[in-house]
């Protein structure tokens, strides 16, 4: 007996167990869902039963068909993965939806997504396969497209991130490279003023040259303290100060003056972290030389606050006071004066009794109130 | 200070630095005892002069080489080596070997208390505190002279 005549026995039986007024048996032949059913009990499991629209869908002839594995339908593009996946759904007796490539008897191909379960006999062994397929090229069609145009749009992503991180990348060598070099020109500048200090015997130009260098030092610690930050755009006046402070105190070597510090976290624009530093530099130095002559000793007092819209900078002394000091309203003052006008800052000079206090009022957003 | 004074190899491409370099050394009691430009100088000077300390900068005449040299001289020659450049960020993090590194601009109070530590630190095997301003110690020589076990200060 041929597997062909061996299924059309196998179909036999089954129509005769759902002859035509059987309602589910009806159903299942006019429905327009691709059916077919095949026999677990025959070698190959074979196709014993396809309705019209299976017919339709694939092309074939009803007498093409049974008899066949369903494996007929697969072809050469068939994703081996999804192939091996409904083998063993099979091999399990479980039931699978799957979407898979599937060739017409014209060679044509399309997309199926496949519904296939077994159906147990009254002793609960596998008896049938009932399998549903339906033609869903269109929406894999649609599906592939959008997946076409996401990774054009990844890809584009991902070479326009390419190009930025590579910008970013030179500007960040570039700030490095100019970051350097002003770092190493200040240098020079400094060692260029201590070179012609060593040589000078004149006192007046060596007290010139000792202020060009503290200020041109002032200027080099902002300097290395914008850049050691993460933020660069941001300078921390306090942390100079204490630099400040510490480098003026130790070249001063005047061990009976003590300095007390009294510094909140203030942060300024970077933009003004020179001119500031300018100031509070002079200010210091002003302090450092001339309110302890002779070896008269005392203390200095730095203190930073933030007040609503100002920031407070205070330096006060107890030494000989204003009228009894030698300071000069000379070049240092002039510095004072016109870097305050330009950070908008108002400086105040009162006795503190004794010795001076100097308070510098820097609006915080760039405004007085 | 009544010991030897120590021998230092300074290794600086920009002459002017240098040369002031040199006059704060003896200021301060320490002998420069060359002056090298390029990492092929530092490297036969280190080799043949054998000082204590050399300071090396990151950018020499030949490039970056800097960092080389200090592998080197830490490798080969046995020296300690102290970074003073601008670019304290490009530094390895284990220092290519180098005890630290003092950041450029300097001021000459910075250079004279670092050296006056490391002087110590040196001569005692010991740190006799925190580093002073101005002056980073690389990781190793932290723990080698005993800063892990201070208290750190803020």
């Amino acid at each position: 007996m041929t597997d062909f005549l061996q299924s059309e026995r196998a179909a036999d039986l089954l129509a005769a167990e759902h002859g035509p007024d059987d309602p589910f048996a009806a159903a299942i032949r006019a429905t327009p869902m691709a059916m077919i059913v095949t026999d677990a009990r025959q070698a190959d499991n074979p196709i014993i039963f396809a309705n019209d629209a299976f017919l339709a869908l694939t092309g074939y002839r009803r007498d093409e068909v049974i008899g066949r594995n369903c494996r007929l339908l697969q072809g050469p593009d068939s994703d081996p993965a999804a192939v091996a996946r409904l083998r063993d759904a099979v091999a399990a007796s479980e039931a699978i939806a799957l979407d898979i490539l599937n060739y017409r008897k014209d060679g044509s191909m399309f997309w199926n997504a496949l519904y296939l379960s077994p159906v147990r006999d009254k002793a609960s062994e596998v008896a049938f396969f009932c399998a549903s397929l339906v033609d869903v090229s269109d929406k894999k069609q649609v599906e592939f497209e959008l997946g076409d145009t996401r990774e054009r749009l990844e890809a584009a992503v991902a070479d326009r991130t390419r190009e930025l991180s590579l910008a970013l990348e030179q500007k960040t060598a570039l700030l490095h490279e100019v970051d350097h070099r002003v770092k190493n020109n200040l240098q020079l500048i400094s060692s260029l003023l201590l070179l012609q200090n060593r040589r000078v015997t004149d006192p007046a130009v060596k007290t010139s040259l000792r202020g060009m260098l503290e200020r041109v030092s002032a200027i080099a610690t902002v300097h290395r303290r914008l850049f050691q930050s993460d933020d660069v755009e941001r300078f921390d006046v306090s942390a100079f100060v204490r630099d400040l402070v510490s480098d003026m105190m130790g070249s001063a070597r005047r061990d009976d003056i003590t300095v007390r510090l009294d510094l909140e976290r203030v942060d300024v624009a970077a933009a003004k972290a020179a001119p500031l530093a300018l100031v509070i530099s002079e200010l210091f130095s002003n302090t450092l030389r001339h309110a302890f002559p002779e070896a008269r000793g005392g203390e200095i007092f730095v203190g930073i606050t933030r007040a609503d819209s100002e920031f407070r900078i205070e330096i006060a002394d107890n030494g000989v006071g204003m009228e009894n000091s030698a300071a000069s309203g000379g070049f240092g003052l002039t510095i004072i004066q016109l870097l305050c006008q330009q950070l908008k800052a108002r400086s105040e000079t009162t006795s503190a009794d004794p010795g001076t206090r100097v308070v510098v009022h820097l609006p915080v957003n760039g405004l007085h109130h | 200070m009544t010991e030897r004074p120590l021998d230092v190899l300074i290794v600086e491409d920009e002459v002017l630095l240098a040369a002031e370099l040199e006059f704060l050394l003896d200021e301060v009691g320490y002998k420069a005892v060359g002056h090298a430009m390029s990492s092929g100088e530092a490297v036969a000077m280190a080799n043949a002069l054998h000082p204590d300390l050399a300071l090396v900068d990151v950018h020499l005449q030949d490039g970056p080489t800097g960092v080389e040299v200090a592998r080197t001289i830490h490798d080969k020659c046995g020296g300690v080596t102290l970074f003073m450049t601008a670019n304290v960020k490009r530094l390895p993090d284990d220092f290519a070997g180098a005890c630290g590194v003092i950041g450029k601009p300097y001021s000459s109070h910075g250079v004279k208390s670092a050296l006056a530590y490391l002087a110590v630190c040196l001569r005692n095997g010991q740190a006799p505190g925190p580093p002073p301003i101005g002056l980073d110690l690389a990781p190793a020589y932290a723990e080698h002279w005993g800063l892990n076990d201070l208290p750190r200060a803020s």
